[in-house]
């Protein structure tokens, strides 16, 4: 039997449905489960948490959906070993809650996406991100080749990873440090980082390799016609690029 | 509910009978009413009374040019709005057009366009959010998915870091991103202009648009046979916040009047209105299972009063409102605070007592409205009733008995206008200066011109492919792509335009400009225009040669559209925008198009595809043009030459282009606009610079190819001469040269490097939106 | 120099403190009421000090007329009941915030959040019961700090 992924709608949330398009396209067992379903999620094998503003990001992307009883059965899941995928506001969330990069306590966290830099504000901008870590270290990662290089669009408020130095030499030193944000021909500097992230960070994952919380959207780069010039003269409607990151997913899950 | 008994006489009246001009005027005034003194005599002679209170408030907000449209209606109604692809045309909160067929379903765009000039001015942030929530609930209310937006907006000068313009621009941006963001709709066109006629009236309009199976369109109508069902109200708790919202739309603005204005201030509350649109779409799918009609509507200016006797007048019935049923976030509010009071997030379903409860449960309990706002629910406020009667009532009190129709029915201002001088005489020696040679520098300029430099500084701040379905975003080509029905290969084009330079020469032919303008950026991508809608920004229609502008403009917009072929099918008319001393806005019709592609893989981009393909200038009926032009106000030359369009050209010219496009001719593509054709095709380069590819261009002007001409047409990229040119029979395209691989622009004997042009034209508005 | 410290608060409803309040409720922190305002502390010269609240009254990027009222606190440091929110490290935006208008005599601004919770009496909360909601939602310690 595959297995059953729960794809998360908190108050807010506003990515649900292209998130299970991806899903699905790359044959996943996934259905919506809206927070008047709360109750249900202990049933599901896996959790994908996708973007949006749950609680509308109020006093801090994430800090009020990562108390939401929702996310009682994502940490739940999470210490059990269940597969937890967060993107964007997924991912903010995540954090918020402890559970990436997991160096202390849950709900008690030891990093942020935070404000972006410099001015503060959202930026809707397209990038890649190229994968920073040996691909077997996050089982969500695992099907992708090394230094895997994906297309996605960073649109946040509040992307920047911060954390004391302390955390963020944990972060670098202990292999959570999963993407790192990347120019077209895989290249890293620091105008391919969009929001300043610290390390230029771009998704994290847990000790375990269970957890991965990404801040660009792969799932919005991931037909065909979200990049046109690019896939002139294939079927538009399949996906391609940002996908990627859902087939391994996918696979981690077999 | 019970039906009502008058148990005591009509309260608080607004006393008309008998009084004197003098007495009935000073007292409108102290009560904040903007009815004029026949308007309220008119009320009393129709009532055989003096109006209660809360209905001077009613017919106050019905009969205000914001809800009446009382000046521009009558000229509105000469518009072209009739078509093969017209679904629902004007008349309804949003009008639909037919985008096109898959597997036996009909797919329809629902369109709306709305401004929100005047809370901008006075808080911009939240005015312009307020703009962004509006539409949407008037595309939502359709049964519609929203899908997109798109935002023109006119700010004053923002050169000044510390002005009250820089202030506004930058606000407005940062309102429309938190709102727009929020719901998850991304923004996919839109445009920006800077002027100093725009200092004290900041122009915001918002675009929004919806698809739907057009076999499951709601109407804004009490359905038939719905007499005694109930009036359910959602949303967000009825404050103060926004009483006399119309009202204030209709008063000039100045300093003072922003400060009593306070109370007018509609507070945004996107996180709520994300979760209404996602329990709507909920109730959309409850009523289709059990193929319910229902009636669906939104509140706007005139609040529970306008949006509720609309509705049910509509479907040629009456209403009984309760105004204690009505959920209100603060104590004691009055009960025309309650009835007319525009209170942001909002709507009115219109069901079968038998699914109320169903409807409710979906909203307060599945939903958790309660949970989200403060106050925040579905309630039922009311009934449908066979008398055409609009009554509310609190406690015992009836406080408004009214025919409905006399309160929603067309009233109409005559007003004087003067048919407006063209500007069609050419002045040679000026036409001479621009046409001349001009050193390198000149084009440098015309890129890091405020209204040709690049956007991206501003529309980045905004979620562009939120929805996973953007094709083409802001900023990649000259309309907004996206695929909206998912999983269907069916393509949507969006584009706006308007010019306000022109709009200072001649409001007619600005009006005209616009709509090619708009026909030209959807065709451009590849796709069919297939419906237009509009918003009318203009001065005070009492003063003569502003009112003009206005009527002068709706023609202009209606010979454009006819000859083009499509139709408007909705809009919206925004006046009194003018400053307190008196100086009104650039006449300012500003028009939306819709395009169709019926395979997404077909939609063309601007980004050059090869190095050695031709380049052709395509005219497109209006070259020639350089009135009102960046390259004249570059070289400091004033010339009032707007000439006409010869839309015959226009329509042939569209028409062939569009068949090369069909037949696979055309690599690249962009509309020449602002900056003329030169800064089109260094555009293009720039396009293919963000796909990673370095391209330049080789062009040379002629007597047919003005490199600096603003007059719209197309820069095309063409694989292979011989096959286009077999179109040239009914393409009148120029040849002027060819896309070369080395990153360099070359016009005659200038030469430009292509990374120095870029970093001239993104510089500017970086710094305005740091 | 002086060191001044303004309070500028929404008189619009505030949604995020409504947000806020059913979070901290739902954690069982015993809070009825919240208020959340900016507060600015300024270091101006002292020719310039005595004109800093109009200076800031005048600035529309931190104070619109329409929807906040401003309020120079007595002391620099938070009342009962009441937590700052620090940002650790550097404040992007804090600019932006200011807009472009430098506010004259002003030789530095710090922001912070600052959240005011009244218990079941209406009174301000005691300390243990600030710090917990602090700790438990309002602060982030890997980027903030609190101040009580």
């Amino acid at each position: 039997m595959s297995a059953k992924v729960g794809v998360l709608i908190y108050p807010g949330t506003n990515s649900e449905d292209e998130t299970l398009k991806l899903l699905h396209d790359v044959g996943v067992d996934a259905r919506l489960v809206h927070w008047s379903e709360a109750a249900t999620l202990p049933n599901y094998d896996a959790y994908v948490l996708p973007g949006g503003f749950a609680h509308e990001d109020r006093i801090r992307a994430g800090a009020i959906a990562a108390h939401d009883r929702m996310t009682d059965s994502v940490i739940e899941g999470a210490q059990k070993g269940k597969l937890v995928f967060g993107l964007c506001n997924g991912a903010q969330i995540v954090l918020e809650a402890g559970l990436v990069p997991g160096t202390g306590p849950v709900r008690r966290p030891t990093a942020a996406f935070t404000r972006n830099s410099p001015n503060g504000k959202f930026i809707c901008r397209h990038v890649h991100v190229r994968l920073a870590i040996d691909p077997q270290r996050c089982a969500i990662t695992a099907a992708l080749p090394k230094d895997s290089l994906i297309p996605a669009w960073a649109a946040h408020g509040e992307g920047r990873l911060a954390a004391t130095d302390a955390h963020l030499k944990e972060i670098a030193s202990g292999g959570h440090l999963a993407f790192v944000y990347a120019h077209a021909d895989g290249s890293v500097d620091d105008r391919a980082v969009p929001n300043g992230s610290a390390l230029g960070a771009a998704a994290l994952t847990n000790r375990e390799g269970n957890v991965l919380a990404i801040m660009p959207h792969p799932e919005r780069d991931a037909w065909g016609f979200n990049h046109p010039d690019r896939a002139r003269g294939t079927d538009m409607l399949a996906p391609s690029g940002g996908v990627a990151l859902f087939e391994s997913f996918a696979k981690a899950l077999k | 509910m019970q039906p009502y008994r008058r148990t005591r006489p009509l309260p608080k009246n607004f006393e008309v009978i008998a009084k004197s001009e003098h007495e009935i005027r000073s007292a409108a005034s102290a009560a904040g009413l903007a009815l004029r003194v026949d308007e309220l005599r008119r009320i009393a002679d129709h009532l055989g009374r003096n109006p209660t209170l809360v209905e001077a408030y009613a017919f106050d907000a019905q009969w205000s040019e914001h809800c009446s449209y009382k000046s521009s209606r009558h000229h509105l109604k000469n518009l072209p709005t009739t078509g093969p692809t017209v679904v629902v045309g004007p008349g309804e909160d949003a009008g639909i057009v037919h985008l096109g067929e898959w597997k036996g379903e009909r797919y329809g765009v629902v369109v709306a366009h709305e401004s929100h000039n005047h809370p901008s001015q006075v808080v911009p942030f939240e005015g312009a959010a307020t703009g962004v929530g509006g539409i949407v609930r008037d595309v939502l209310c359709m049964g519609a998915q929203v899908v997109a937006i798109a935002d023109p907006l006119r700010f004053g000068r923002v050169e000044d870091a510390d002005s009250h313009q820089r202030y506004i621009a930058t606000s407005v941006v940062d309102g429309i991103a938190a709102y727009g963001n929020a719901i998850g709709v991304p923004n996919i066109a839109g445009d920006v202009y800077f002027d100093g006629q725009f200092d004290n009236n900041c122009l915001v309009n918002v675009v929004a648009l919806g698809v739907i199976n057009e076999s499951e369109i709601i109407h804004s109508a009490a359905p038939p046979g719905s007499e005694g069902w109930d009036i359910v109200l959602v949303g967000k708790a009825t404050d103060a916040s926004g009483f006399g919202g119309a009202a204030f739309s209709s008063l000039a603005l100045d300093a003072q009047d922003a400060e009593a204005n306070k109370s007018a201030v509609q507070v945004p509350d996107p996180f709520l209105k994300n979760v209404i649109m996602r329990a709507s779409y909920r109730v959309f799918e409850y009523l289709r299972e059990h193929k319910i009609t229902a009636g669906f509507k939104d509140l706007g200016a005139g609040g529970i009063m306008g949006c509720t006797a609309e509705i049910c007048s509509s479907g040629g019935y009456g209403a009984v409102i309760d105004l204690d049923d009505v959920s209100t976030s603060q104590e004691n509010l009055p009960p025309a605070v309650i009835a007319i009071g525009e209170t942001q997030e909002r709507l009115t379903w219109i069901v079968p007592p038998g699914v109320t409860s169903e409807i409710l449960r979906i909203y307060n309990q599945e939903f958790s409205l309660p949970q989200i706002a403060r106050g925040a629910c579905a309630t039922v406020i009311g009934c449908v009733s066979k008398a055409k009667r609009y009554v509310m009532r609190t406690g015992d009190e009836i406080v408004m008995d009214v025919d409905i129709d006399f309160l929603t029915g067309t009233i109409r201002d005559e007003l004087p206008f003067k048919e407006l001088a063209a500007s069609d005489t050419p002045e040679p020696s000026a036409i001479d200066r621009l046409r001349a040679d001009h050193p390198a520098e000149v084009l440098t300029k015309i890129l890091a011109h405020r209204d040709v430099c690049s956007r991206a500084p501003l529309y980045k701040q905004y979620d562009g492919v939120v929805r996973g379905c953007t094709v083409l975003e802001r900023g990649a080509a000259d309309a907004g792509v996206i695929a909206p029905v998912r999983g269907t290969p069916l393509g949507m084009a969006v584009s706006v335009a308007g010019n306000p330079r022109y709009g200072k020469i001649d409001a007619r032919r600005a009006a005209e400009h616009a709509v090619l303008e708009a026909v030209c950026k959807v065709v451009a991508v590849g796709a069919t225009p297939i419906g237009l809608t509009d918003c009318l920004n203009f001065g005070n229609p009492k003063k003569e040669d502003q009112y003009s502008e206005l009527v002068a403009a709706v023609d202009g917009l209606g010979r454009g559209a006819r000859a083009l072929g499509v139709p408007f099918v909705s809009g919206n008319v925004s006046l009194y925008n003018e400053a307190a001393a008196g100086n009104a806005i650039p006449a300012s019709p500003i028009v939306a198009c819709i395009g169709a592609l019926a395979d997404i893989s077909n939609v063309i981009t601007p980004a050059f595809k090869g190095s050695g393909y031709a380049l052709y200038y395509v005219d497109a009926g209006a070259n020639h043009n350089n009135g009102g032009s960046v390259l004249a106000e570059v070289l400091g030359i004033q010339l009032s030459y707007l000439p006409p369009i010869d839309f015959d050209v226009a329509a042939a010219q569209l028409t062939a282009l569009r068949a090369a496009m069909d037949a696979g001719l055309i690599r690249a593509c962009k509309a020449v606009g602002n900056g003329g054709a030169v800064s089109t095709i260094v555009q293009m380069a720039f396009a293919a610079g963000k796909n990673g590819k370095r391209f330049g261009a080789r062009v040379e002007r002629s007597r047919k190819f003005s490199t600096l001409d603003e007059g719209g047409g197309f820069i095309v990229e063409v694989a292979s001469r011989e096959a286009f040119e077999s179109f040239i029979p009914t393409v009148a395209a120029h040849h002027i040269g060819a896309v070369t691989g080395d990153a360099l622009l070359i016009v005659n004997d200038q030469r430009f490097n292509i990374d120095d042009l870029h970093a001239s034209w993104s510089a500017p508005l970086a710094e305005v939106y740091a | 120099m002086k060191t001044s410290a303004l309070a500028i608060r929404l008189k619009i409803p505030d949604n995020e403190a409504f947000t806020a309040l059913g979070a901290l409720q739902r954690l069982e922190i015993g809070v009825t009421r919240l208020e959340r305002a900016d507060v600015w502390v300024f270091q101006a010269e002292d020719a310039h000090a005595g004109a800093l609240l109009s200076a800031v009254r005048r600035n529309e990027t931190l104070f619109n007329p329409n929807k906040h009222e401003l309020a120079e606190l007595e002391a620099n440091r938070p009342r009962a009941g009441e937590v700052w929110i620090e940002e650790l490290g550097e404040d992007p935006g804090l600019r932006a915030r200011l807009g472009g208008k430098m506010i004259p005599g002003v030789r530095s601004a710090k922001r912070y959040v600052a959240w005011r919770l009244f218990g079941s009496d209406n009174a301000a909360v005691d300390p243990a019961t600030a710090r917990a909601a602090a700790e438990a939602l309002l602060c982030n310690p890997a980027i903030e700090r609190a101040i009580l």
